[in-house]
């Protein structure tokens, strides 16, 4: 078999010579690990390695895709590649990044990827342990793992790019099972980065989300004020960030349509992608694009799309560095780098106060199926607590709220200062809790 | 694909840390996919994914590890790597092949024979179908994809099973556009078949009809109202009811460590008397259909429910060990990257008695959810949610209007007990079911059901 350079060159030398004006290859490689505790046993112990080289041809002005994960044989990799260009109709010019220089990124260390294997067990079934401990109503673990590994990234195309990333990534996941009397709950919570070694708030969080769910029942469908906790909200903004994503306002997929400049949020939101965020940042995006900071929406007026370079020059802008790949195989797309609502100055509290009467809303499912980009639409099962005269009553499950994105964006009368971030990588969304002055609530 | 006493030598490297069973798996899939947006070919892309997994179990521990290089060397390696999680010394020797189990492509058409010409002749034809519905179908997108999926495991009970499973899907996306409001209609035909699916069994002009019919039809729809009502669920893909409100709680996943509300209900009422419910993955050409699962062991046709009671759980190799209940050929991975655990396959109520037009009339006041969306599950809790893709309002037994943006939620053992008719055509509808070992092709089916009372999430008033 071919080393990677040798295999990445050849198909390099093919695709030029069978008449390509341009190739590139993304390729990816991680060698990860992971560990999944039960009852002070591993159950789950697994070593992760991946690789595979994603071949892109700019073919009479058009570009294919083909990937392999072995390599040998680059001949019919170049064949399908360009076979794959031949069949594009969209008439879109298709840019290249060429050679460029990229800011510096300080990356915080992160040790944890170094402890050795026995380590990173005896972690987990610490956790598991002092989970146990914790609370007399925690049963038993639904889920208890320490995951670590190294992720790299490599560009380059016959242009002369030539970029390079190595991630090192670390977390921790618990989902303890808690019982009292007949009912059981469970929640999931996650630490990321090198903070997972101390991961006593991870703890306490599950252990209070669960607990939370006690003795729930579902409340009177109607209007609710509703305060969005910020784990909640980063889920609702997560599935609805593909509005912002220029190839989808090119494409009619988008309400934001012609709405630059145009106010589609109270003035309480600001959006911003950015790719400096301190714990997650990169000097490129997947077409190896230098990485800037863009404000999406300001004080409530849309002020940018996110482009990748072939969308940005359909507009005649630049690229806000926001391509994306769907999988190491897949093409390339719009992904988010670290895209968030901007943190405002009410603690959770003051806005528990300010809600007065209503729902805090502290987790939602289903939000593959039940939200729609397209339409705004969305109806999520829903859990959270009934609030009155700002004091919180009892718990509340068994029910959906239901909305549209952007009608709701417009009623958000408050953000909260505890801006939160979801997992790490490509489009991490991050939201601070949300005070909304209506949503549609269904239940008993 | 591989030499057996390569074979032998990884199956007993993985032992020697004292495993009780060891197995090999490998892969090698190709996936054409491609994407045409308003018309014009968008994106075309050739996948080719490689690759091979070592399992050590050592009574219910289990140790995996992966690897995207398939070279002898990297082989024993992956086998070394697994074994590392044990600390033990060796006590079994693997046994040398004794047991070989082909499966044969259903495949008439191979995808190999196919160009990108035809594909994208087909998705022309379903765009202009879709376009040709209405001047309010303002954007179409269709999706083609074809994958050749080719399994070989061996394990150290000395089983070798070969699969080479076929997979064909076009997904039409509508979307109607007016007065600043969008709806979206999908419609997506899959079946574990080669390129005869289109001809055999799916009309690419009916697929882009029906997609842009739903976005149409919702577009003039009032916001579905919220409440709990009476829902009649329509046959195909509102079988997702069962793959969420009670199947994923069947699975050795959940079950096997104490963690679904179906625990301990073997030979117990779970559902309504008029309920049987099934999981079958033999039926020839299905979306998901296999020869041997992802352990090696034979597809099943396994009765999960027999007039409203319990009689199997869907049950992988580890599942098995740890619920002393024998599998059940269920035993599924997305891929190389991923161990195996219990999944579904084709999933579906069995047709009934109950005559289709007096469910209607009988209902009341409440929704028919004609086109279902996706959904999930707590398996613990129970607890569901699912999107409905196509609804319409009932009054006083008669259909009144289309609803748009409606959601039906509630407890699977609750619910399953209110199933108060099944119809008598079953259907089934493709779908992706994620979970533990990956994303992998399911069929969901049923008649059309009744349920006598489920909470409707909608943001409208009453109607």
């Amino acid at each position: 078999m071919m080393t990677f350079e040798q295999f990445r060159d050849a198909c390099f030398r093919l695709a030029l010579e069978k008449g390509c004006e341009n190739a590139e290859v993304y390729a990816t490689s991680s060698d990860g690990f992971s560990v999944n505790v039960l009852n002070a046993e591993i159950i789950k112990y697994a070593i992760e390695r991946d690789k595979g080289l994603n071949l892109r041809v700019l073919y009479e002005g058009k570009t294919g895709y083909a990937y392999t994960e072995v390599f040998e044989d680059p001949e019919t990799l170049v064949a399908h590649a360009i076979d794959n260009a031949k069949a594009i109709e969209n008439t879109d010019a298709n840019p290249m990044q060429g050679a460029c220089e990229y800011p510096e990124i300080t990356v915080k260390p992160n040790p944890v990827v170094d402890l050795s294997e026995e380590e990173k067990i005896d972690l987990a079934l610490a956790m598991e342990r002092d989970t146990l401990a914790y609370d007399a109503r925690v049963n038993r673990m639904g889920y208890c793992s320490v995951d670590t590994g190294v992720a790299e990234t490599h560009i380059s195309n016959t242009l002369g790019l030539n970029a390079n990333s190595k991630e090192r990534y670390s977390y921790a996941v618990l989902a303890p099972i808690l019982r009292d009397g007949e009912e059981e709950h469970e929640s999931y919570s996650f630490k990321f980065g090198p903070e997972m070694t101390n991961y006593d708030s991870l703890i306490r969080e599950s252990i209070e989300n669960a607990l939370m769910q006690f003795h729930a029942s579902a409340v009177d469908s109607g209007e609710y004020r509703i305060l969005l906790r910020n784990d909640a909200a980063g889920d609702l903004l997560s599935g609805f960030s593909s509005m912002f994503f220029a190839e989808h306002v090119q494409k009619g997929l988008s309400l934001l349509s012609g709405k630059l400049g145009e106010r589609i949020a109270s003035p309480a939101i600001t959006i911003l992608d950015d790719p400096f965020e301190a714990d997650n940042p990169r000097a490129f995006d997947a077409e190896g694009v230098p990485s800037v900071l863009t404000t999406v929406v300001e004080n409530g007026v849309l002020k940018s799309y996110l482009y990748n370079l072939k969308t940005a020059l359909k507009d005649g802008v630049a690229s806000t560095s926001n391509a994306g790949r769907m999988g190491a195989g897949g093409a390339v797309t719009t992904a988010p780098s670290n895209f968030y609502i901007a943190k405002g100055e009410k603690s959770f509290d003051e806005l528990k106060a300010a809600l007065g009467n209503g729902l805090i809303i502290t987790e939602l499912s289903g939000l593959h199926a039940g939200l729609n980009p397209i339409s705004g639409d969305f109806s999520l099962i829903a859990k959270g607590q009934l609030v009155e005269n700002g004091g919180i009553v009892r718990s509340v499950d068994q029910i959906t709220i239901a909305g549209n994105f952007l009608t709701m964006m417009q009623s958000i009368e408050a953000t909260g200062a505890d801006l939160r971030f979801g997992p790490p990588g490509a489009g991490r969304i991050g939201c601070p809790s949300l005070l909304i002055s209506k949503l549609v609530v269904s239940g008993k | 694909m591989i030499k057996s006493s390569i074979v032998n030598a990884v199956l007993d490297e993985a032992l020697k840390t004292g495993g009780d069973f060891s197995e090999l798996y490998l892969q090698d899939s190709e996936v054409n996919s491609v994407r045409m947006i308003d018309g014009k070919v968008e994106d075309a892309n050739y996948q080719r994914k490689v690759g091979a997994g070592v399992r050590v179990l050592k009574g219910t521990r289990s140790a995996y590890a992966y690897t995207a290089d398939t070279s002898e060397a990297a082989l024993i390696a992956c086998a070394k790597a697994a074994a590392s999680a044990l600390k033990g010394t060796k006590e079994f020797e693997a046994k040398k092949i004794c047991v070989d189990r082909i499966g044969r492509s259903w495949a008439k058409i191979p995808f190999s024979e196919i160009d990108n010409a035809k594909r994208i002749a087909l998705m022309r034809a379903g765009t202009n179908a879709a376009k040709a519905y209405s001047d309010e179908i303002t954007q179409v997108v269709a999706n083609y994809m074809d994958c050749d999926h080719r399994t070989w495991i061996y394990n150290s009970e000395g089983v070798h099973a070969e699969d080479r499973r076929p997979r064909v899907r076009t997904a039409i996306q509508a979307v109607a556009m007016a007065n600043g409001e969008a709806q979206t209609g999908i419609c997506s035909p899959g079946y574990g078949m080669g390129f005869e699916m289109y001809g055999e069994k799916v009309n690419i002009e009916d697929v882009g009809r029906e997609a842009a019919k739903t976005a149409v039809t919702m577009l003039h729809a009032p916001e579905c109202p919220a409440g709990k009502v009476p829902v009649m669920i329509d046959g195909g893909f509102g079988g997702v009811i069962l793959h969420e409100a009670c199947v994923h709680g069947l699975e050795a996943t959940s079950v096997g460590r104490g963690n679904s509300v179906f625990c301990g209900k073997l030979g117990q009422q779970i559902a309504s008397p008029i309920v049987n419910a099934v999981d079958d993955g033999t039926l020839p050409g299905e979306w998901g259909s296999m020869h041997f699962d992802d352990e090696g062991n034979p597809a099943q046709c396994n009765r999960l429910i027999e007039n409203g009671i319990l009689k199997t759980y869907l049950v992988d190799i580890l599942g098995s060990r740890l619920m002393n209940h024998p599998v059940t050929g269920s035993g599924r991975r997305q891929n190389y990257t991923f161990a195996p655990t219990s999944r579904m396959t084709n999933t579906f109520f069995a047709p009934g008695k109950d005559d289709e037009e007096e469910m209607l009339r009988t209902m009341g006041d409440g929704l028919f959810a004609a086109k279902m969306g996706g959904g999930s599950v707590n398996p613990l809790t129970g607890e569901f949610n699912f999107a409905v893709g196509e609804g319409y309002w009932v009054k006083d037994g008669k259909i009144l209007c289309p609803v748009r943006g409606a959601t039906l939620i509630g407890k699977g053992a609750e619910v399953l007990m209110k199933i108060d008719r099944i119809g008598k055509n079953m259907w089934m509808a493709p779908g992706m079911c994620g979970s533990l070992s990956g994303s992998i092709p399911t069929n969901v089916g049923q008649p059309r059901i009744r349920v006598s009372e489920i909470v409707v999430g909608g943001k409208g008033g009453a109607l």
